[in-house]
């Protein structure tokens, strides 16, 4: 062995010990004090509206918990920093969390855009990722142990209830023919892909299938092209904004389909009426992984703390709230079950086992990859209500949908 | 066929935004042969503030600009005697660029802090309004859009043909240097043209904000559209800039409609590099100054 080589071999040796050493210290962690948990989360850029609903469910959360003796007897203290919206913030903010501010836990931000990346961070350092918010399947693809996305499907399946519906009604009710705008975008055109290939082997013929750049400000020549074939029904792929400029230059067109969905955009309760005008809401389909008044474990009580802190009414609240209580519900779970909070206790014990939680009971495949449903959610008399399956539905779903202004 | 009168319609209407954003750029080429890439901010700057006088006062988009109109006028002017003036006159086209773009990122930076990124649209009652006639459907707020355009633009025709300031700016695009002679402070004039400029792409943004969602980095492509149109009218033409605003605005939506949504703001390159190749003085422009 040349001298270089034993040189090289040292180097080597020391960089590994330095990076055992720097591995030790973040995971030796105090066991006594408040439990700290670092969050990053979008308070400001393109998410910044989800991003302060995320904010509000984990603030209740650990408002909750601190208020009713603590996480096995400790105080919880959330340490929540801003990413701007911007995935490599976000990578920052959780290796700071992590390295210098020696946080106990983490819990996810918002979107699987950051998702991704920010969960890859914490499973470098052994941190469990219990997330809210990143459920597309880029998210799945990279096959985190650690991670587990707290709600009950994932993004992709979002319109499988909605087609679940159609499939239930008269076939002389169904649509024959539908069309699909989408939005570039790897979480809202996969789910209009996914439900053109159910709804076309039901006989839904395909008359119109667009999927537009992000920078697309406006929505009327898309939609004049795909009211132009007369579909009976619409399905769109979408996030927020487009979704509020096809409403629009549906209304303006004055062109009504029978069936309207919208992946995304449409189940915010209080932003869609803001922006498409509250006459113009009624009988729009979106999914959602929870509702106010679902039977589920602890749902009313975090209604109930919801209302108390922030005021307005139970239809009002934002989804990104209980998704973001969800996951520290299921902290508490685990907590309970086994005393611990250790890391690698979480990661074990959710990898078995349901799990019952206001977003209903969970279970994960090996890359955290729920295994249930969404809910499909419709507006009526100005209310986002859910309204399939049967056993959670609130009203009865429009068919037809009503005219604009109805 | 429906469909494609349709996307005229639409079409039309759009063009007429374009051609009242274009408008500002033309003349600041003229008068200043400024380049003036912080256009397509200072529309989004007008947006914003025509939203924010909608939102939290209740003044419509077109009474708000009675206001937004001079207050960005004297912004201009002050923009002009600040960056431009000082720069010399044999480097002026290169470094009004460089200004300007600073300028812009300077205008994107403030209103991303005061406004976040989100997109917003000033969306009024009757944003969502239509009148169909002969089975074609036109938007309430195009047509308002449209013609606060052209009323826009009449008024800053007039201002160059029949008042002293447009007597002088259109000796100054001329020929400068005999405006001097003739007693014209043709520094005075570049200042009044450039706070003339900026006052257009205020009330562009305002009726912009109506019809486009928009946030702080919008003006990118705002930009790039504009400075296409500028080019196929025929730099510093403003009678040119209006024409190949309606034309591009055409072409985008019956591109949209019938061939293809995605590659519709394509076409605005399409035409300028053939226009480049083909006619590099634009439709309307001239080789040498005073086109306006």
């Amino acid at each position: 062995m040349g001298k270089r080589t034993k040189g090289l071999l040292a180097a080597v040796a020391a960089l590994a010990v330095a990076s055992a050493v720097v591995a030790a210290t973040a995971s030796s962690r105090p066991t006594a004090g408040p439990i700290k948990i670092g969050i990053s989360l979008s308070l400001s850029g393109d998410f910044s509206d989800p991003g302060k609903a995320v904010k509000r469910g984990y603030d209740l959360w650990a408002a909750y918990v601190n208020a009713h003796g603590g996480l096995l007897g400790r105080q919880v203290q959330l340490k929540i920093v801003d990413d701007a919206s911007n995935p490599n913030q976000a990578v920052t903010n959780y290796q700071n969390l992590i390295t210098r501010d020696h946080v106990d836990l983490v819990f996810g931000p918002f979107s699987s855009l950051l998702t991704g990346p920010a969960a890859t961070v914490a499973n470098r350092y052994h941190y469990a990722f219990l997330e809210p918010a990143g459920g597309g399947p880029a998210v799945f693809a990279l096959k985190l142990h650690n991670l587990f996305f707290v709600q009950p499907a994932p993004v992709v399946k979002c319109g499988d209830s909605f087609v679940a519906y159609l499939k239930s009604l008269p076939a002389s009710q169904r649509p024959k023919t539908a069309a699909y705008p989408s939005l570039d975008d790897p979480f809202s055109s996969p789910i209009a892909d996914a439900m053109q290939s159910q709804l076309q082997k039901m006989g839904v013929k395909t008359v119109y299938r667009h999927i537009y750049p992000a920078e697309t400000t406006d929505m009327t020549p898309i939609i004049a092209s795909a009211i132009a074939k007369k579909p009976d029904m619409i399905v769109a792929g979408t996030q927020s904004q487009d979704a509020y400029g096809q409403v629009n230059a549906l209304v303006q067109a004055n062109y009504s389909p029978k069936f309207l969905f919208f992946a995304n955009g449409a189940n915010s309760p209080t932003e869609f009426p803001s922006k498409v005008g509250k006459n113009n809401v009624n009988g729009i389909f979106s999914c959602s992984d929870w509702t106010p008044a679902a039977p589920t474990n602890g749902n009313k009580l975090f209604v109930a703390q919801y209302l108390k802190k922030y005021g307005g009414n139970q239809f009002d609240i934002d989804n990104n709230s209980s998704e973001a209580w969800a996951v520290g519900q299921l902290l508490q779970l685990v907590a309970k079950k086994t005393g611990s909070i250790d890391n690698q206790t979480i990661i074990n014990t959710l990898h078995s086992g349901t799990w019952s939680t206001i977003e209903g009971n969970l279970s994960w495949n090996q890359y955290g990859q729920p295994s249930g449903n969404d809910l499909l959610v419709e507006w009526v008399n100005g209310r986002l209500l859910p309204v399939y399956p049967k056993s959670f539905a609130l009203a009865k779903p429009f068919s037809p949908k009503p005219a604009w202004g109805k | 066929m429906h469909l494609f009168v349709q996307a005229c319609i639409l079409g039309l209407l759009t063009g007429g935004v374009y051609a009242l954003m274009a408008s500002g750029l033309a003349l600041g080429f003229g008068v200043m042969r400024v380049i003036n890439v912080a256009q397509g901010a200072l529309i989004i700057l007008g947006a914003y503030l025509s939203y924010t006088l909608y939102t939290d006062l209740g003044l419509d988009p077109f009474v708000g600009l009675l206001l937004i109109t001079p207050a960005m006028f004297l912004l201009g002017v002050a923009l002009q005697l600040v960056f431009l003036r000082p720069l010399r006159d044999e480097e002026r086209e290169e470094l009004s660029l460089l200004v300007t773009w600073a300028i812009a990122l300077g205008i994107e930076g403030l209103l991303s802090v005061a406004y976040q990124t989100t997109y917003r649209t000033t969306i009024t009652s009757y944003a969502n309004r239509s009148w169909t006639v002969f089975g074609y459907y036109v938007s309430v707020a195009r047509v308002y859009a449209f013609i606060a355009s052209f009323v826009v633009l009449g008024l800053l025709f007039a201002i160059l043909r029949t008042t002293k300031l447009g007597r002088a700016i259109r000796a100054t695009v001329q020929n400068p240097t005999a405006a001097r002679l003739l007693g014209v402070d043709t520094r005075m004039v570049s200042a009044l043209g450039f706070g003339l400029s900026v006052a257009t792409a205020s009330a562009a943004g305002a009726v912009y904000g109506l019809v486009f969602s928009f946030n702080p980095g919008s003006h990118y492509d705002l930009i790039s559209r504009l400075l296409s149109i500028i080019v196929l009218g025929g730099l510093g033409s403003l009678g040119g800039a209006v024409v190949a605003a309606l034309f591009m605005g055409l072409a985008e939506s019956v591109f949209a409609a019938e061939i293809s949504p995605t590659w519709s703001g394509f076409t605005f390159f399409i035409v300028l590099i053939a226009m480049l190749v083909v006619r590099p003085q634009g439709l309307f422009g001239a080789r040498v100054r005073g086109a306006i």
